[in-house]
Parts: C-alpha cells; structure tokens; sequence
C-alpha cells in the first residue's frame, strides 16, 4: 500500500504515469531489491574490506564496513523542480563562496559582528592561518542536503563545503540501478549523470596555475569512513588515489612516491577534513596529513580543491551565523530556506518494503545534490543520492541506511559535458603505496591459493578414502598433517598425539582458516588498489570475501574449496590477462613469482621421504598430493602415465622450464622482471638463484629458500622500506 | 624614559636517535615590532642548511619562519639571535568598572572586533570546559562588583602568584589546565595559561604573549624569577589603554625587563619550535639554551 501522502509524493514522484507505475511495480520489486542487494555487495565490495586482517607486512589495516543498502525506488525529480533547485544551489554556492572569501579575506563580516570573532576563534574549523595566502577558488566542489517539507517547500538542511562526500556512492548507486532496471532507467527522459565527472576534472584542472595539471584524489586511506567513495569516485575521475604517506612536500612543491622516484603533482582533490591535511598547522589533529603541504599551497606549488579552511561553513558553533552572512554579502533572489526543527513535518516518499516485506512503506528522504565550479560556471549534477531517514533520525547526521537514487526528467537537461581535457597521467611511473599492496596481494593470492589446493586435495583423499588415516600406523596422516602444516608456513611440531584422524582434521581446519587469513590480507590489499584491478577483478573478490566467511566458521567441505580455487583462478587469470605490461604488473608478478618459489619449497621439503620406513604406498600419497596442490598432477600423468614417482614429479617441479608452476619457471620469470626493471641486486639473486638450481635436492632446498627470502627483503628494503610516517617534534616549552 | 637594548639568543637542538629523510618546521623566534620595541637586527640560522626557508606574517601578525631539511640528518640546530630596543612601557590604569569593559565587548564592531574578538573564546590551551567553576572561584575573588578593570587584572595576577607555586620539575606544554589547578603548581605559561582561562571566564579578551624575560637584577632590586629561558604572560584589552599586558608569574605589569616576541590565543598559536620529521621511529634529544643580555641605550 503506497501510504499517500497527497501533494508530497506527487513532488517527488511526478513523472509520467508510465514511469511512476514502472518503479513501483509491486511484482518487480523484491526482484529488483534481491538484484541490488547483491550488484552492490558485489560493486560496493570490491571497494571495501569487512574486517580487520593483518597485511602482509604485519602492518595492521583496519577498517568498520559502513553497510547500506539501495532501495530500488528512486527519487524522481521533474524537470522544473530540478531547474528551481539546482538554480537555487548554484545561487548557494556563489554566495558562500562570497562568504569564504569574506572570512578569511577583507573580514568585514567580523567586523560587523555577522560572524563573531569569538565564533570563529572557538572552533578549529576556522582555519586562522588560510587567509595569508587567497586561493583562486575556495569552493570547487559543493553539495547541498535538501529535503521536502510536508507544506511543499524545499528545505536546506545543510552545506556542505570542506570535502563534500557522497559523490562516489551517488555514482556508485546509479551504476547499480542501471542494472537492475535497465529498461526503465534507459529512456532519454532520465538525464545521465556519468559526465559530471568531466566537469569535475575540468573545476579541478581549472584551479591550478599549470597548463595540464596533474591531479590526484587525496584520502585518508583505507581507514577512512569515506573510503568506499573516495575509491570508487578516483577510479571513475581515472586519477591515482593516494594517501599522506604516498606524498611529500619539497622545494615548496607537492610531490607522488613513485617505483620510478618523486613525480610532482599540481592538484589535489581534497577528501580529507582540512585539520587533517598538514601536521605542522595550528590546530591540527596529531600527526596525520601530509606536513609542509600548506607551506606549498603558501608559495603556489600545489592548489587544493576545495581550499584549505572552506570547512568553516560546516562547523557546528559557525552554522547560525551563515544565512545572514550570505544576506550580508551576496543577498539570494531565490529562498532555501533552512530546515528549522528537527519537529518540521516532512514529506513522505515511497520506500521499498525490503526483501521481507510486501507492502511499499513511506519515509522522509534527505536528498543530497552535488555541484561543482568546471573553471566557467557552476554546474549541478542532474541526480544525487537520497537518504531515507528513520524515525528519529537528525537529518543532517549519516547513518547506515537505505540509499535512493536520485533521478532527474527532462530531455530539457543536457547531458552534462565537461570541456575537452588533455589527459595528463603519471606515465608508467606507480606510487609506492599501491606497488607495495599490488606486491603483497599477489603474493597472499599465491600463498592462499596453494592452502587451499592442499586442503581440497587432502579432504578429498579422506573423504574417498577414510581407512588411510590407519595406513601404516597412521603413516598417511602424519606425513598429510606435515604437509598441511608446511603449506601454511607453520612451524613443524611433532605431536604424537595428533596423528589421528582429529588430528588431521583440527589441521584441516586450521588450515581453512589460514585460506581465510590470506584471503583477508588479499582483500585488504586490494582494496587499496582498485584502480589498478579491473571491474570483473572487484566482483570477484566481493565473491571471495562471501566465502572466506564459510572457511572461518571451519566449515570448508571440498565444495567450498572448489569455489575458492575457481575465484583465484579467476582473479590469476584476470591479473594475468588484463594487467597492462607495466611497473604494476612486474611489482605484482615478482610477489605472485616469490611466492610460488616459496610454496614449491614448503611443499616439496614436506613430501621428500623424512622417514626412511615410510611405505611406497605412503611416498606415492605424498607425491600425489604434492603434485596436485601445485596444480601439475594432470602435467605429470600426461607424461609419465605411470605410479607417482618422486624423482620424475621433483623433476617436474623444481626442473621443467615447460611447467610454468615449477621453480626453475618462476626464476626464469624473475630474472626477466629483474632484468626490465634494470635492477642490479635483483639481477645478481637471479643468478644466485640460477646456480641454486644446479644443486643436489637436499642442498637445493635450503640454499634456494635463502635466495628467495632474501629477495623478498631486498624488495622490500629497495622499494617499500622507505619510512614515511611523520613523527612529531617534541614542543619545547617555556620553561620559566 | 629609559630604553633598554636586548640582546637574545636562543639555541634550540634536537639530537635523534636515528636518521630522518625530511624535517619540516615552523619556528616562531624572532621579536615583533611594537610601539614600544624596535627590532634593530633579528637572524635564524639552521643546521643543516635548510633547502628552502620561507617566511610569512601569520594572523596575529607574529613573523614565523617555515622551513624544510631534505637530507638524510640526525641533528637539528635553530639559533635564533635578535637585538631589540625596549622602550620604558608607563602603566596606564583604566578605571572602567570590569563588567562595563565585559558587557561592551559583546557588542564591539568596527577594526576593534578584529583586534579583541579571536581571544575571548576556549582555545587550544584555555579549555575552560572541565574547569570552569574552579576557574569561576578564582576570578571571583578579584573580579567584585564595580573594581576597575586594570585593578581586578592585577589582583588577579597577585592571587595566581602567592596561591601558585611556582616549579619547572612539574610541567611540560601540554599539561591541561586541570592538572594546574589541582596540584597548584607550575611554569610561566601554565600561570599565563590559568589567567587567561579566568580573564575569558570574567567575559575579557586575553592573549597569550610569548616572549623572554631580563633576569640579571639590576643592583638593590630582587631577582626575577626565570634565568634565561624563553618566558610567557598574558595581555588584556581594556577601553582606555588597548591591550596591557601583565605578568602573573612574576607579579608584575611589564615596563622594560621583557621582550615581545609574539602573540596568540595561547601557546599553541606561537610556539618557538614546533614541526614534524620523516624517518624512523626512535629518540628525540631536546637542549634549549637561551641567552639574554641588556644594556641601557641613551
């Protein structure tokens, strides 16, 4: 039942009689909430880690997923009311605008006492210091909260100046839509909001004094509750997305740490609140940001978007001495007005019922519109992100809620297009920060991959055979728990006691628990670097992230393993085929190369016969296993269609060039990796590595892991060791 | 009238425990001009030789200088060396009753606003928000109905004076104002710190000013309190006299023992040296020497 809220919903909802009964379609709707439901989970994932695995630096990453969910009614905004609102914020943007250069400029409105000095001196969000140095804009980019009152008027709730967040989901959210209902969302009637981002570029480009500026879109990082938004919004911007530590300031210049040394960067989009953007300034929170950054903006090096201290107009003591401000300085022709009480009745609108319910409930709906200054004019987004409120909800506080898209009717909306922009790109040069995440999560890629090849083949060998855990006195299983055991790097312990079938299966399902460990440090590193993976890599990994929940529970049946081996070829194969030969993919494939060396090593010094006594019957399980958990066992019966024998499958694994899963394979690999990279310390372990191979197996192993650990460290050491967190002075104080 | 001219320097050195890449600071040393000091020559000079120095005026128009080292470095020297001539300050009294001054600013506009308006508010230093009744008793005591201003100031600074206890075991910059007044006891900028928290409680503008103080006693006056170190008091507007400054620590209204360095709402605006280094983590060895020496000009 649509509960009718009469004119209200008429406001919000008033396209075509077609259209309206087309996003209400009682029958289509529980589908359309499952398939949004889950294109997100799958979108929304790639760019988001659940919880808080360990990296695989030992580095802690953490981050709280920020669960919402899209509800596939959207917000429909006719063409007039669009034209009457985005006027109104073009107006609103304008004016603070004024007001921004008022406070930090000539300071008339504090003199006057519209803004108090004791105002702004009570809060840090008045940035006290930004006014020495004028920014060319200090609004890029705005958004406005907007709601619809009962009586029929918009209401402003709130301004939004600092980093105004959302823009990312609100694209996000309409990719979604696009595909959950394609044939509605498809006609000309609905305007297209995928250009905005060109205007975006061109507003960002037009506020540096550099011809073709480089821009990259600065965040806090994975920590960040925003990071979702920053991340997606930079791969749709296609600008690098870099943190604090992946920037430093020198010579009064901003400049990217690169595999390839310092790349100098003309602009950044600003995602981070601005205390949090320079440590040396007065009033910073701690030792975050980038330190000497405002040094740089002083002199002109670096302009940011928007400009340091434009958060003022959000700041909680500053939002009652705004409206008149703006009436003070830039009076408005057309009235927002502001959202008096939290007890102002607001509209209701259409909300889906969820996938549990039947009937279309209603809600009030905060809507938020995103404008940017393109450098010429201001331009407003034709769509934005509604939020449904709750009952008692503060309108202008985020809460994990349900999303709406927000369209926009009239053929009348031209399509947003931002003027043509050269492309400046950073060339082959890749920050440190993302070579380091792409090292590492091809590496736990690898390493999580062979955990769960051992723990498929072994569950299934059991399964199949269960009699085998008697085997010789429990033969069978102590060597499977001494393989499952090398396979997670895990310290060999000898425990009588644990060779029994228990035993074998605590290891079992210690061992589904590493594959869930990996996985972890997998997604969080990949999170970081989005933009480097493509699309499909993203879904792939939200799958993983479903999965890696099963195994943590323990209860991985070969089933699931089998799933998890299909996501890790697929994300092999992607990496593979769709990495552009580069920087990326050589820092990406000698970690997946390292590993697997590694994981050959672990696997085959755990199968070679330890015990003297160990039947044939025992060896021949071992080496099967050994075989299949590096995927060769189909390569060594199509050639030796034979028992298992060890020698043929060492052969096989350590000396077959033509095995691409075998050590002298990886090596060969990295040599050539080392060799295009110009590497001198790599090229000499290459060939350390080279020689290791001509060694008998039982000097082999030992001499190679050395050669292998010891090149991961030089790896580290040469690129990734650089230390670059800002650490605080101590203060000194006055000591009489 | 007398004028005294300073010599200062001040020598400030980080030895670390390990070597940093890039080391970015913001030094607040040099003395500012004033109606009654002159700097007649001011220099900074950094070891390792910076890359880049720059200098700017910040909002409360103290000269900071900003600068970065971009070579890997394990020591850190700042001597900063100024000579300034201090001219005899007379105290001005103003008789305005307290509150009148107080209620006045509420409503004062004009190039006044921008003058007095950014140190009546909490700040970094000054949270009066877990102390304010304590900070409420104490002023009460000199703030009593109808006192003139200048006076309730000085009763105020005499009141800090003899019921604080002056320690400089007990304090580093950021102890909170709490933590003062539970132990009564501190530094110079911990008993600015506390008169400005009650000065802004009492509905007046006070500011923080950072500077050093002349302690070689002249023959048959006492010893001031204080030997070479950088120093720190307060200043307060009142109507008639635009801002007097006062000195709780040592008792006393500044006539031409003290040099002015800078201003701000509170330390944390004007502190000498502050910045951020890139590098491991490990160590910091701080000495700070400062060194002031005077003598009467004609």
């Amino acid at each position: 039942m649509i509960e009718d809220t009469g004119a209200s919903i008429g406001r919000l909802l008033s396209p075509s009689h077609d259209l309206r009964a087309a996003v209400l379609d009682p029958e289509r709707l529980a589908e359309r909430q499952a398939r949004a439901d889950r294109l997100l989970e799958a979108d929304g994932a790639g760019h988001l880690v659940h919880d808080l695995p360990v990296r695989g630096d030992g580095r802690a990453a953490s981050i709280e997923s920020r669960p919402w969910r899209i509800d596939p009614i959207p917000i429909v905004l006719d063409e007039a009311t669009f034209r009457w609102l985005s006027a109104a914020i073009v107006e609103r943007m304008e004016a603070l605008e004024a007001v921004l250069s008022d406070l930090y400029g000539s300071q008339t409105l504090i003199r006057q006492r519209v803004v108090p000095a004791e105002v702004l001196a009570a809060t840090d969000r008045y940035r006290i210091n930004a006014g020495g140095a004028p920014p060319h804009r200090w609004l890029t980019t705005y958004a406005a909260d907007v709601t619809l009152g009962a009586d029929g008027a918009w209401y402003l709730v709130q301004d939004l100046t600092d980093a105004p967040p959302g823009l990312g989901y609100a694209l996000l959210n309409r990719s979604v839509m696009a595909r959950v209902m394609p044939d509605v969302i498809g006609v000309p009637e609905i305007a297209p909001i995928a250009s905005f981002t060109g205007s975006i570029r061109s507003g960002l480009a037009s506020v540096s004094r550099v011809d073709s500026p480089r821009i990259v879109l600065f965040s806090g990082g994975l920590d960040h509750p925003s990071y979702v938004d920053h991340s997606y919004l930079a791969v749709q911007l296609g600008v690098h997305l870099v943190e604090g530590a992946d920037l430093v300031v020198r010579r009064r210049k901003v400049w990217l740490r690169t595999l390839d040394g310092l790349e100098p960067v003309d602009v950044l989009y600003r995602r981070m609140e601005d205390a949090t953007i320079d440590p040396l300034e007065v009033g910073a929170h701690g030792s975050v940001g980038v330190p000497g950054l405002l040094q740089a903006v002083r002199s002109g090096g670096v302009a940011l978007a928007n400009a340091h201290g434009s958060g003022v107009v959000e700041a909680d003591e500053v939002v009652a001495f705004i409206d008149a401000a703006i009436d003070s300085v830039h009076p408005l022709r057309q009235l927002l007005s502001r959202l008096g009480h939290a007890d102002t009745p607001l509209a209701h609108v259409p909300v889906s019922p969820g996938l549990g319910g039947h009937a279309i409930g209603s809600a009030p709906v905060v809507v938020r519109l995103f404008a940017v200054h393109d450098g010429i004019s201001v331009t407003v987004m034709p769509g934005g992100i509604g939020r449904v409120l709750a009952p008692g909800d503060d309108p202008t506080i985020p809460t994990a809620c349900a999303a709406k898209d927000v369209w926009v009717l009239g053929r009348g909306i031209a399509p947003v297009v931002g003027p043509h922009l050269p492309q400046v790109d950073f060339g082959r040069s890749l920050p440190t920060r993302a070579a380091d995440a792409l090292y590492w999560t091809n590496r736990a890629a690898e390493r999580a991959e062979a955990m769960a090849r051992t723990a498929r083949v072994v569950s299934a060998r059991l399964q199949q055979d269960p009699g085998l855990v008697s085997v010789h006195g429990g033969a069978w299983t102590s060597r499977m728990i001494r393989i499952t055991h090398a396979v997670r790097h895990d310290a060999w312990t000898e425990l009588a006691s644990s060779v029994s079938l228990e035993g074998l299966q605590r290891e079992l399902g210690a061992l589904s628990n590493a594959v869930a460990l990996e996985i972890g440090s997998l997604l969080t590193e990949a999170t970081t670097v989005r933009e480097y993976l493509s699309v499909t890599t993203g879904r792939v990994l939200a799958h993983l992230a479903q999965l890696r929940t099963g195994l943590q529970r323990g209860e991985a049946g070969v089933d699931d393993l089998d799933a998890v081996l299909a996501d890790f070829a697929a994300f092999a194969g992607m990496w593979h085929e769709s990495t552009v030969r580069g920087p990326a993919w050589r820092i990406g494939d000698t970690g997946r190369r390292l590993e697997r060396c590694l994981v050959v090593l672990d696997l085959v010094d755990a199968a070679v016969g330890q015990s003297e006594n160990d039947s044939p019957e025992v060896e021949a399980a071992a080496i099967e296993v050994l075989l299949a958990a590096n995927e060769s066992l189909v390569a060594y019966r199509r050639r030796h269609r034979s028992d298992v024998e060890m020698s043929a499958a060492i052969a096989l694994l350590i000396h077959d060039e033509t095995n691409p899963r075998s050590l002298r394979a990886s090596i060969e690999q990295l040599t050539r990796h080392v060799q295009e990279g110009g590497w001198d310390v790599g090229l000499e372990l290459a060939a350390a590595a080279r020689e290791a191979l001509m060694l008998p197996l039982a000097e082999l192993l030992p001499v190679m892991r050395s050669v292998v650990l010891d090149a991961g460290a030089k790896v580290v050491e040469r690129w990734f060791s650089s230390p670059v967190a800002p650490i605080m002075l101590r203060p000194m104080g006055a000591a009489t | 009238m007398t004028t005294r001219r300073y010599r200062v320097q001040h020598r400030t050195a980080y030895l670390y425990g390990a070597e940093m890449t890039d080391g970015y600071t913001i030094a607040c040393l040099v003395p500012r001009p004033t109606d009654w000091q002159r700097v007649i020559e001011s220099d900074v000079v950094v070891d390792p030789v910076p890359s880049e120095m720059d200098s700017y005026i910040d909002a409360f128009g103290n000269l900071v200088h900003q600068f970065g080292v971009h070579e890997p470095h394990r020591a850190m020297t700042i001597e900063a060396t100024s000579i300034v001539d201090v001219d005899q300050r007379s105290i001005t009294f103003d008789s305005t009753p307290w509150e009148l001054v107080a209620t006045d600013l509420d409503t004062l506009a004009g190039p006044a606003a921008l003058d007095v308006g950014f140190f009546r508010s909490a700040s970094t230093f000054v949270d009066p928000s877990a102390v304010r009744a304590s900070l409420q008793v104490i002023a009460d005591r000199s703030f009593v109905p109808g006192r003139p201003v200048t006076e309730a100031i000085a009763g105020l600074c005499h009141e800090i004076n003899t019921t604080f206890e002056f320690d400089p075991a007990f304090t580093d910059v950021s102890t909170p104002l709490a933590d003062v007044l539970l132990t009564r006891r501190g530094v110079c900028q911990d008993f600015a710190h506390l008169a400005i928290g009650c000065l802004r409680a009492v509905g007046l503008a006070a500011r923080y000013v950072s500077g050093y103080i002349e302690t070689e006693p002249p023959p048959g006056t006492q010893r001031l309190v204080g030997a070479d170190a950088s120093h720190a008091w307060c200043s307060v507007w009142t109507p008639n006299a635009g801002w007097v400054d006062f000195d709780p620590t040592n008792d006393q209204m500044p006539v031409n023992r003290h040099v002015t360095v800078a201003w701000g709402r509170d330390y944390a605006d004007v502190t000498p040296v502050r910045g951020v280094m890139i590098g491991p983590a490990t160590t910091q060895r701080l000495d700070v020497s400062v060194d002031v020496s005077s003598h009467p000009v004609a």
